[in-house]
């Protein structure tokens, strides 16, 4: 027992001290905490004044377009627009930095308006010109030229702005008091609270979406990275002739459980200095962290997450090890990988509609098959409660599941460590595992 | 205690049907250096393999250290073996702990033999390099280090010179000797016989996953040496082969070796030679294992 304990010390010292560990394991957490942040900077540093021609033959637009958008803040979103109401917060910020001016008109058809208009976007003297034909009204078509016409904050903007305006002159016309189909059209506001045993808070149903397909894109890619590193271990150890020596020296199960136990408890590690640094993170900008994410990080979650992460590890470290045994070249391995990533973006995929539907029979059944659980249980376990039995199941039949692959892993392994030069076929591959 | 360090018992084993390893046996005496000789493919690595427990035998016995194989005798072998290898980003004292620890050692004693035997092997100071940042030589010394570390009873060596330069020939063998000074038994393939010839005390011959040939290498070279004559001459000698008391002879054109079939037939032989050729030398001769074997193997396709 003490030379699986050597190993295991070897292969986690191997990983730990890596500079690549070190730096994901800080980078990590850093770059999610970016991803929360970035975006909502970005659009803020990003964008740049735009100066817009309008050529207003219909009249009375050109005003509408450079009020100031006051009222459309208000909570309640009016009906006019529903559809529009995503975007909002986007175009209020659009606003501000649109500047719009009239182009005199003097007489021209629209043509030569915009002959004349093209030339000076061209030359860069103002960045779109905006043309309102006199049937706006009936019609509700304007043309926007523009070197860059990929910017939809800006479009959606001119559109919900002109049918706003639009609206509001046709409800005037039929006498009606536009503050009343405003009224009569708010929206309504669904508060959604998560009931849980341990009370219940209210947060968001969307941040409770993405944070559960968060949490799974990590353990996925956790799980895929360690497995990977497991498999290029063993098949280094194969490659660079040292597996004789080890097998002569200490059992070979002790070296493969030590194997995969030292480089799981390598990515444990980094695991919960991720949690740790997360925490920290957290607790030091929590005025900027979104309240709901908050309440879903519970250390139930954490918990889960550990457990699941241990189980999902061996059962697809296992697998990779086998396979790293069993091939000869990097070339062998990332066939035999690429399989083994399949079969875990099956619970993936399945995952996208269990975070939405968590209590589905498909849903029920696929994530208690364990090669599924680790990630899918505890998908359901994000996004609602289980019953308790289900969890222990899936928990159960995933460790009877580890205990037939370390069985199988390490015959396969024993054979497969010296066996030098051609590929095995499966046939040979489970003739090893009834060697003695 | 048991007198054998090790002994094999028609050791048997098939590779797809083709036979590897053919009811081989043979015992080591401890505190003795073995010589396992044969030509590249004869069986020897196959063999080795086999009393390393890392391939089964299909039939036979191995008795190793006065008992069966087991997890607990790993400790007391220091195993060299023909494929070698290092993990190549470990350092070169990570590398001594973790090989030492799979031997059973305890850190501390690891760390003092360790610097030992690296200054030994002119490689003290390397102890934080990597090994991928070692010369092939010197990775040839460390995998040698790794393999004496545990201060093992029974030394068991698969083709310990190939790749290695003279001046590594050299070192290996002083550690050979300085190991069975200390008591170590070592058993050590070769196909190169020259080496053998100055180390063993014993040896095995195989070839074709066959024994031809063991013994000690006083009694072998007792029974063959007396009787070979070692002829320089000039002329046609393709009557020497049919000559009665000639049991066999090698000629290389103006040199041959001539085994007699009985010592006192040399000066016949030399009046023979002195009325058909030029005799430039004659010389009673030890015959090389090399002979030896070129003999055995031959009178072996003949019979």
């Amino acid at each position: 027992m003490k030379k699986i304990f050597a190993v295991i010390k070897k292969e986690y010292k191997a990983i730990v001290k890596k500079k690549s560990f070190i730096i994901m394991t800080i980078l990590t957490p850093v770059l999610m905490g970016g991803m929360m942040f970035v975006p909502v900077l970005l659009m803020k540093v990003g964008r740049t004044e735009k100066k817009i021609a309008v050529a207003d033959f219909a009249g009375g637009y050109y005003q509408a377009l450079t009020a100031k958008p006051t009222t459309r803040q208000e909570p309640g979103k009016p009906g006019f627009d529903l559809e529009g109401s995503m975007r909002k917060p986007r175009e209020s910020e659009v606003a501000g930095l649109i500047s719009f001016r009239p182009v005199k008109l003097n007489g021209r058809d629209a043509a030569a308006v915009v002959r004349e208009y093209e030339q000076k976007v061209l030359k860069k003297e103002i960045d779109g010109l905006l043309l309102i034909p006199a049937d706006v009204k009936s019609g509700r078509q304007v043309s926007y030229y523009a070197t860059s016409i990929s910017d939809f904050a800006t479009n959606s903007f001119i559109a919900s702005t002109l049918r706003t305006v639009i609206s509001q002159q046709l409800l005037l016309e039929k006498q009606i008091d536009p503050a009343v189909v405003l009224e009569a059209t708010r929206d309504v506001l669904v508060d959604t609270f998560k009931v849980k045993k341990e009370g219940t808070t209210k947060s968001s149903s969307g941040m409770d979406y993405i944070m559960s397909l968060f949490m799974m894109i990590i353990l996925f890619g956790v799980l895929i990275g360690y497995g990977q590193m497991i498999m290029r271990g063993v098949l280094e150890e194969k490659s660079s002739r040292i597996s004789e020596l080890l097998i002569s020296s200490a059992k070979s199960t002790h070296l493969f459980y030590g194997k995969v136990l030292g480089i799981g408890l390598a990515g444990l590690t980094q695991v919960a200095l991720w949690i740790l640094l997360s925490i920290i993170l957290v607790s030091r900008f929590s005025g900027a962290v979104d309240a709901s994410i908050l309440s879903f990080l519970t250390p139930e979650i954490g918990l889960y997450f550990v457990v699941f992460f241990i189980l999902g590890f061996f059962i697809y470290a296992i697998p990779y090890a086998i396979v790293g045994a069993a091939v000869n070249t990097d070339q062998e391995a990332q066939q035999f990988s690429t399989a083994i990533v399949w079969m875990m973006l099956i619970p993936y995929f399945i995952g996208f509609s269990a975070t939405q539907n968590p209590n589905t029979t498909l849903a029920l059944v696929a994530s208690l098959i364990p090669i599924f659980s680790p990630i899918l249980m505890f998908m359901r376990i994000t996004a609602s409660t289980p019953p308790l039995w289900q969890i222990v199941t899936s928990i159960a039949l995933c460790s009877l599941t580890i205990w037939g692959l370390a069985w199988l892993g390490a015959k396969i392994f024993r054979v497969g460590m010296l066996m030098y030069g051609k590929k095995p076929t499966l046939g040979e591959i489970l003739r090893w595992v009834r060697y003695k | 205690m048991n007198e054998q360090a090790l002994s094999l018992k028609d050791l048997v084993k098939d590779f797809d049907g083709k036979r590897a390893v053919d009811n081989i046996s043979f015992t080591v005496r401890r505190g003795d250096i073995l010589g396992l000789l044969g030509p590249n493919g004869a069986g020897k690595t196959t063999t080795i393999r086999m009393v390393m427990n890392i391939i089964a035998p299909d039939a036979g016995h191995i008795e190793i250290l006065g008992k069966n194989f087991s997890e607990k005798v790993k400790d007391r072998i220091g195993y060299l073996p023909e494929e070698r290898g290092l993990y190549r980003k470990l350092q070169v004292m990570d590398t001594l702990l973790f090989m030492g620890e799979l031997k059973g050692m305890k850190v501390a004693a690891i760390k003092e033999r360790g610097r030992l035997l690296l200054k030994q092997f002119q490689l003290d100071g390397y102890e934080e390099k990597k090994v991928e940042e070692l010369s092939k030589g010197m990775a040839q010394k460390l995998q040698f280090i790794i393999t004496i570390l545990h201060n093992p009873e029974l030394l068991i060596l698969d083709e310990p010179f190939s790749g290695l330069d003279p001046l590594n020939i050299e070192l290996i063998k002083d550690i050979i000797l300085s190991s069975k000074r200390e008591g170590t038994t070592i058993i050590y393939s070769t196909h190169l016989m020259e080496y053998a010839e100055k180390t063993v005390d014993s040896l095995v011959m195989i070839d074709k996953g066959r024994k031809v040939l063991d013994g000690t290498l006083a009694e072998i070279k007792a029974e063959y040496g007396q009787k070979f004559v070692k002829i320089q001459y000039e002329g046609d000698a393709r009557f020497v082969g049919a000559l009665p008391y000639v049991k066999s002879w090698r000629d290389s054109g103006r040199e041959m070796e001539v085994e007699l079939a009985d010592l006192s037939k040399r000066e016949q032989l030399l009046r023979d030679l002195l009325e058909k050729v030029t005799v430039n030398g004659f010389l009673l001769s030890e015959p090389s294992l090399q002979n030896i074997f070129i003999r055995k193997v031959q009178e072996g396709e003949r019979a």
